[in-house]
């Protein structure tokens, strides 16, 4: 509280500061837009080399006060202008006109350790317009740079709420050290989180991060952009700028939007009565193959005499409901779990900021709420975030700051995705349910349907089961600026990131499916558990800045600095031992004891890194026609053996902008031309801790009736463990032409990833199944191509366009010592279908192929191979060997997860006060191999097949031999992992349509500066070819089950959530 | 100016300092083999450890030995991992079983002789020398147990003695089968001279000199056995019956083990450690459950009792004992009369639901070491152990070696069998043959994981279970060649070093 009332007062007396006001001549003027000829609100004005400042009014008005009008110089600017500084020349009434930026050529951007013009920049590098994010509803960043960046692919796995997007810059370099990029927000570089085995996230980035506070993005893309960031480089950089406040008066902005969500796309299953129909043609066909007298035609009462079944009874294998066929389905409810389980959801979200200064001190300050109820009974999310950033020039020489984002997210998850949770369920669960249960078949007393499988109501279960995260997280940094001589400067600053996690879950025996233990032992089923963790993250880093002009032609800049960043996590998880004691209390205190009187199980875990840094960097640029810069840097950490620990990460780039040369003079439509040339080493350290140090594992038994602990080694030591590299050769070309109505950026780069962190095979008698090593050589190469144009730019009607393609090819160069293919199994029965070796994409898939169904002819040909136990109407495999056996000898090379290119495409419009945006985005050349789509649609499944490709199958009736699927209910062995559950991933996605419109013709109160008004559609429209599952990008499942090969697959997703919104921008 | 320059540079200087200690960091949450080793109870934990592995012994035992034989028939729901080996599939190469099993033993291997190693490196940290010779005594038999595990299921097997780097263990091919004995009677005769005869309190259940005797006896039964044309099998036909006969004799006339008179009590949850064992795989509840009495049990029988939470996870498949063995039993035991271990270990009908009235009594199943009431939490919670050799099949083993030729009379090995057959409550019968015995050790031990060895071992494996084949009419079993004696090689094993190893005859 003592602290809150402390940081009230500083902040009233930067107010008091900052307005504090000079006497002396006043100048009258008004800054017009140079096309429309209209008042600029909001601009700030200042006189030069004076504390004064003020900011035109709505009309676009300002008055100020100078000491002298003679040599009085003004400082003219505004987002999205050009900066102008006015000579007043004795003037007492002047009129400025602003003339729009130009677009990205005159920015400046931002750069590792600095800001550079976006005319020097050569390196690749890629930003983002974060204008585009305030005038849409954004929850996350990472939607919002959905394909707007070549060669940056974000990928939607989910559409859970409040979970964290995949970013990969370039294709992925790495085997098993993730691909994540290094995200760096306001300089401070957060500790890499990789992205989880199974594609979720557990601490991302770019949670609680508003996206109203940000300023700019930049992507780095290529090592030499990034090799300043060193051995955490090598997945990319992402730079997030916050907003700082402007000279000026303060600007209140006001930003409120809401709407409703649904499924972008439900999952295509059999209805009630296609179920039925399929599930009768099973129960006869298995009849009539058991029992030699068996006849199709016989009735139930038959049927029971044929298979010695007890009178009222039914053995379900063979025998049909007879309620089925009944006029009415009587005592029979037929229900969609979709329908039943997805729902609308609202939500809403509110953001205030205010920001302003002046000379001396500038601020920004916002809060935001945002509530989002989740598509699926039971999810949501929350989140309540502020932010402080404030800068103080103390004195003329020293310039301090702080930046402080605090926040607090509750997000309710509930245990949906993956394997045999409840979305799978929802999307293999049979859709007849017996009346008296309806949708609490199978909870609390409710036996399951006979016929169905085996499953607890879905609906029941989301209804009656507790996963809640709580996660705060505090973001600060402080830093101060010294200027030490004139171009000499440094900087040092303290950065603390903490995040606290705890997560609630919570399964009442309601839903545990066991019926006695509900009925006879209550609570005794239940489970529950609390589980969290503390991350602490702590950077220093100390620079110094050189600067000089040398007969204004050299331009030299110069850093140099050292970094120490240091990370601790502690988690902790307490679960129940033997159920509660009942259901009304669902904290622990409520478990009930086991014989042993135990009634909590637990533990706690802690682990550390360091890492240490040296850097350097010159850059220098001849007229700004001849640009080189080269940099270094020295890396430590803690994850590495004593001897390997530290590395090496130099770049070096040059650029040539021919455009100034005099034999482009003359060439007048090209306004700006820059070849650039690049060549970097990045390394990525993201292994996890303690992984060079032989650690030992429990490995219990008992003697007599005591319980041992025993200790093994858990893992061969790898002292020699280093870290992965990456070099990048990149060459770019940035023109701009047309008078900045065409800008292009295009880059050719090739990236090679070596020394990668792989847990190569071992043979069993080493004790382990695999080490981890570095070994093994990736390459991405690939085109990229990023373009904006404004094919109309009139008074009344501006269209600009942003279109960008990237294709990326990704092979792997070497692997292990005597480069042995490796083949990569899953964490299920079947032959290995991922396989990495020399050539070919990572993680090529290597199945048997499906080549349509067997005919009689088929059959007779001792030819075609088949396996055991087929017959006609059976799936017919690709005998690739000719041996006449269908086995794993048979795989073909099937394609590649990584898509080969992805595109973006934003059209914006503007007539009048209307805008118009719309969002696309999709990509080409990859496959998705589903396991959701192997577990609904696969003959061998008996009643859970409910995939709707079955409507089609082919049946003893319906000989259709070019169905998509042949018989159902089939006893022969499949080969697993065929190519049936093999799904082209191409799509494209039509991500947003946003249409606004200004009201400031209308609302001419004079106190808006600006205001708006707008609705906006997500995911409203898609195509792919996807039938295994909800959504072609979808990860959710570790499906190689080993933290060696992370392979996220699609075992169960949540859809992407359609939304439309309605939202008001105000800034007063 | 210069002053903050200074200063700054200090403090730089001072922090680097600091920083770079940081970097040499300790694991806070779990031990290395550094700070490990350093005192007896270090080591007693690093012995538990080379235990641990014996956990998977009984699943093994009845996925590859029991449902394998002729004991075991399975009707399954889907494509489930066991019914290749049920069927006799060629392609067996990633049957999670096999390779489960293949991975375990060599774990085990590797864990044995990190400990010998460390014995010798750090083993003057155990003040007790005779403790440290125990210790030491226990992984040879450890290690020669699992070896000998994986020489009857596999064949040829890379023989690693220390704890070796992957790339040293990538340089050793598989052994000839009678080099793999060399190293496995070396282990057993050390562990049998070195081990105690007895152990008591929180000991019980370590390995004896008798539990070592009693596995050597069965490596010398093993050795003597048929070839089947085969290099690559078990069996050697050493005709080593005496040597076997020897380590029989020493355990009879001196292990102090009782003929237990009683046929349930031996597998009693309240007389676990019976005079009976020679040598067993020790489990209790909570902290080291066995999940073997969940796994040849169809679904629908749990349904029955109102349990959840105890099947096998394996669908509703069911596992029937084969109508030649129930046959065997009526048959034997004669009209009118019930073999007592029938009884004992077959359930023979049970209803499916807890509301059925009428009994399923076309799945009969084995339930031998099944008690509901005393259950743990979970299907992998039964405080029960499992035994790998008790003194019956000690007397049985000796029998089998006079039959086949060592020293002894008929009169002996008639009198064990009807000491057999009494305290099952059957006739006795005399002039007993191989094939009576070895049908009597079926009735008897049916359910423990020994009949596919047993048929392996006498030359039975090929004619016995193509005879059953054709008797009980079972389609979906394939005929059964010589090579399949022994299972195939993981495929993983294969593909991790290319030309290393070569694949068992038969598979692919």
């Amino acid at each position: 509280m003592r602290k809150l009332a402390c940081l009230i007062t500083l902040f009233t007396l930067f107010f008091t500061v900052a307005r504090s006001q000079d006497q002396g001549k006043v100048i009258k003027g008004k800054v017009v837009d140079e096309t429309t000829g209209k008042g600029i609100p909001g601009v700030s004005v200042i006189l030069k080399g004076n504390t004064t400042g003020t900011q035109t009014n709505n009309d676009g008005a300002f008055s100020i006060t100078a000491p002298s009008l003679a040599n009085a110089q003004l400082e003219i600017g505004s987002v999205g202008y050009e900066r102008q500084v006015v000579d007043v020349k004795g003037r007492t009434e002047l009129t400025v006109r602003l003339k729009l930026e130009a677009k990205g050529l005159e920015d400046v951007v931002v750069i590792g350790y600095g800001t550079q013009s976006r005319r020097n920049v050569s390196g690749a590098q890629t930003s983002f317009d974060v204008k585009t994010i305030e005038e849409k509803p954004i929850a996350r960043v990472d939607q919002a740079m959905i394909g707007q960046m070549p060669g940056v692919v974000i990928k939607q796995q989910t559409g859970m709420p409040g979970q964290g997007f995949s970013l990969t810059v370039r294709g992925p370099g790495s085997i098993a050290g993730g691909t994540e990029p290094l995200y760096v927000i306001d300089g401070f570089p957060l500790d890499v989180v990789s992205q989880g085995t199974n594609g979720s996230f557990t601490a991302n980035p770019l949670n609680n991060i508003n996206p109203n506070d940000i300023e700019s993005i930049q992507v780095l893309k290529d090592a030499a952009a990034a090799a300043i960031y060193g051995s955490r480089a090598a997945n990319g950089v992402v730079l997030i700028t916050t907003k700082r406040g402007q000279i000026g008066k303060t600007k209140i902005s006001v930003n409120a939007y809401g709407g409703t969500s649904s499924v972008a796309k439900k999952m295509d299953v059999l209805s009630p009565q296609e179920w039925i129909d399929m599930s009768t043609e099973l129960d006869n066909y298995k009849y009539i193959t058991k029992y030699p007298t068996a006849s199709v035609n016989d009735n139930n009462a038959q049927r029971r005499i044929v298979t010695g079944t007890a009178a009222g009874a039914y053995s379900v294998q063979y025998m049909n409901d007879d309620r089925w066929t009944q006029p009415g389905h009587p005592g029979l409810r037929y229900v969609n779990w979709q329908d039943e389980a997805f729902r609308p959801a609202p939500f809403q979200n509110y953001e205030v900021s205010a920001s302003g200064g002046n000379e001396n001190v500038r601020y920004f300050f916002s809060g935001a709420y945002l509530d989002q109820k989740g598509v699926l009974l039971n999810s949501g999310y929350k989140n309540y975030s502020a932010r402080a950033n404030i800068e103080v020039n103390a004195s003329k020489r020293f310039k301090m700051g702080f930046n402080l984002a605090p926040s607090y997210a509750e997000t309710a998850t509930p245990l949906a995705e993956g394997k045999d949770a409840q979305l799978m369920h929802l999307f293999n669960m049979t859709p007849i349910v017996e009346d008296s249960a309806g949708l609490l078949s199978g909870a609390g007393k409710n036996a399951v349907y006979q016929w169905a499988s085996s499953s607890v109501s879905p609906v029941a279960y989301l209804n009656n089961t507790i996963s809640l995260y709580k996660t705060t997280r505090i973001l600060y940094s402080m830093y101060g600026e010294l200027t030490l001589a004139k171009g000499l400067s440094a900087r040092s600053s303290i950065n603390y990131d903490e995040s606290n996690q705890t997560y609630k879950r919570y399964i009442s025996d309601f839903v545990a499916g066991n019926i006695s233990n509900y009925l006879n032992i209550p609570g005794r089923s239940s489970s529950g558990a609390y589980s969290g963790f503390k991350k602490q993250n702590i950077v220093n880093e100390n620079t110094i800045n050189y600067n000089i002009t040398l007969k204004e032609k050299h331009t030299i800049t110069a850093i140099a600095g050292m970094s120490y960043s240091f990370a601790h996590t502690e988690s902790y998880t307490l679960s129940t031992a033997n159920g509660f004691n009942n259901d009304a209390v669902n904290t622990l205190n409520n478990a009930s004891p086991t014989a042993a009187g135990v009634t909590v199980t637990g533990n706690t875990t802690e682990t550390n890194n360091a890492l240490m840094s040296y850097f350097a960097r010159v850059q220098y640029s001849y007229l700004g026609k001849y640009l080189l810069s080269g940099s270094i840097r020295r890396d430590a950490s803690s994850r590495f053996g004593i001897d390997s620990r530290w590395g090496t990460f130099p770049s070096l780039s040059a650029g040539w902008r021919i455009s100034d040369e005099n034999f482009m003079k003359n060439v007048r439509f090209v306004s700006d031309l820059k070849l650039r040339a690049s060549w970097g080493r990045a390394g990525s350290s993201n292994i996890g801790d303690y992984q060079a140090i032989p650690t030992l594992a429990n490995a219990n038994y008992s003697f007599g009736t005591t319980a041992a602990n025993g200790e093994v080694p858990s893992g061969v030591a790898s002292p020699n463990l280093h870290w992965e590299t990456s070099n990048t050769y990149d060459l770019g070309l940035d023109a701009t032409v047309l008078k900045n109505r065409i800008n292009m950026t295009f880059d050719v780069y090739r990236k090679v990833s070596t020394d990668l962190f792989l847990q190569l095979p071992t043979l069993a008698a080493s004790g382990f199944l695999s080490a981890l090593q570095n070994i093994g050589q990736v390459q991405n190469q690939g085109l990229e191509l990023g373009l904006n144009l404004v094919p109309v730019m009139t008074k009344s009607f501006q269209w600009s366009i942003n279109a960008n393609v990237a294709f990326n090819q990704n092979k792997v160069l070497k692997l292990g010592i005597d480069g042995a293919p490796i083949n990569v199994s899953t964490a299920y029965t079947g032959n290995p279908p991922f396989l990495l070796q020399v050539g070919l994409p990572m993680y090529s898939y290597s199945l048997i192929k499906s080549n349509g169904i067997l005919t009689a002819a088929d059959i007779a040909d001792p030819k075609v191979a088949k396996l055991p136990l087929e017959t006609v109407g059976d799936t017919k495999y690709v005998d690739k060997d000719g041996n006449g056996i269908i086995d794993a000898n048979d795989r073909l090379l099937l394609g590649q997860p990584n898509p080969k290119s992805t595109w973006g495409l934003t059209n914006n419009f503007r007539y009048k006060a209307f805008d118009l945006s719309i969002q696309m985005y999709g990509q080409e050349g990859g496959v998705i191999y589903s396991f959701l789509g192997r577990a609904t649609d696969n003959p061998a499944n008996g009643r859970n097949t409910t995939n709707g490709i079955w409507r089609d199958r082919w049946t003893a009736t319906n000989q259709n031999y070019n169905a998509p699927r042949g018989k159902i209910g089939e006893a022969y062995t499949i080969p697993l992992f065929t190519s049936d559950w093999l799904y082209s991933s191409n799509f494209f996605r039509i991500q947003n349509i946003t249409l606004g419109y200004n009201l400031k013709s209308i609302i001419s109160s004079g106190i808006f500066s600006g205001a708006r008004i707008y609705a906006s559609l997500q995911n409203y429209f898609d195509w792919d070819k996807y039938k295994g599952g909800v959504n072609p990008e979808a990860e959710n499942t570790n499906v190689s089950g080993s933290s060696a090969y992370p392979l996220p697959g699609d075992y169960g997703a949540m859809p992407l959530n359609k939304t439309i919104t309605f939202g008001v921008n105000f800034s007063f | 100016m210069k002053k903050v320059l200074y200063t700054s540079g200090c403090l730089a200087l001072l922090a680097l300092g600091a920083c770079n200690k940081d970097l040499t960091q300790v694991p806070p949450s779990s031990t290395t083999t550094a700070n490990f080793y350093g005192n007896t109870n270090d080591f007693t934990q690093a012995v538990t450890g080379a235990y641990s592995k014996l956990r998977n012994y009984p699943d093994a035992a009845l996925w590859m030995g029991e449902v394998r034989s002729d004991n075991v028939v399975i009707a399954t729901d889907g494509n489930r991992d066991f019914q290749g080996i049920n069927d006799f599939s060629p392609n067996l190469t990633n049957t999670s079983f096999v390779v489960t099993e293949w991975d375990n033993d060599f774990s085990g291997i590797f864990n044995t002789n990190t400990v010998l190693d460390k014995l010798v490196t750090n083993g003057t940290n155990i003040a007790d020398t005779s403790l440290r010779r125990r210790f030491g005594a226990e992984c040879h038999f450890l290690r020669a147990f699992y070896y000998f595990n994986l020489l009857r299921f596999y064949g040829k097997l890379p023989i690693v003695t220390s704890a070796l780097t992957p790339p040293q263990v990538a340089a050793i091919p598989r052994s000839e089968v009678k080099d793999v004995y060399t190293l496995i009677i070396s282990d057993l005769q050390y562990a049998a001279a070195n081990l105690p005869g007895a152990y008591s309190g929180a000991d019980v259940g370590r390995a004896t000199s008798w539990a070592a005797k009693g596995v050597l006896g069965l490596v010398y039964l093993t050795r003597s056995g048929p070839t089947y044309g085969l290099t690559s099998g078990p069996g050697l036909a050493s005709g080593e019956y005496d040597l076997a006969r020897a380590q029989f004799d020493d355990i009879i006339n001196n292990g102090g083990f009782v003929f237990s008179t009683d046929y349930p009590s031996i597998f009693s949850y309240t007389n676990e450690n019976n005079k009976e064992v020679l040598f067993d795989i020790q489990y209790i509840s909570t902290t080291n459950g066995g999940d073997f009495p969940s796994q040849i049990v169809p679904a629908s029988y749990w349904t029955g009792l109102g349990l959840s939470g105890y099947d096998n996870a394996y669908g509703t498949s069911s596992y029937n004992v084969t109508k030649n063995l129930l046959a065997s039993f009526k048959n034997s035991a004669g009209p009118g009369v019930t073999d007592k271990r029938d009884t004992f270990s077959i359930k023979h009908a049970f209803l499916q639901t807890t509301t059925a009235t009428v009994p399923d009594t076309i799945n009969p199943f084995e339930k031998k070491y099944i008690n509901p009431a005393l259950r743990g939490a979970s299907r992998s919670d039964w405080p029960i152990n499992f035994i790998v050799m008790r003194y019956t099949d000690v007397l049985l083993m000796k029998a089998e070696a006079i039959l086949r030729g060592a020293s002894g009379t008929q009169s002996y090995v008639d009198s064990v069998v009807n000491k057999v057959r009494t305290r099952a409550g059957i006739a006795t019968v005399s002039n007993v043959t191989i094939p009576m015995l070895m049908e009597e050790r079926r009735r008897e031990f049916i359910a423990e994981g020994l009949r596919w060895n047993d048929l392996v071992r006498e030359g039975m494996a090929v004619t016995t279970m193509n005879a059953w084949i054709a008797s009980d009419t079972i389609p979906t079993i394939r005929a059964i060649i010589p090579q399949y004696i022994i299972y195939p090689v993981p495929e993983a094993e294969i593909l991790t070093k290319p030309g290393l190893y070569t694949q068992n005859d038969g598979y692919y």
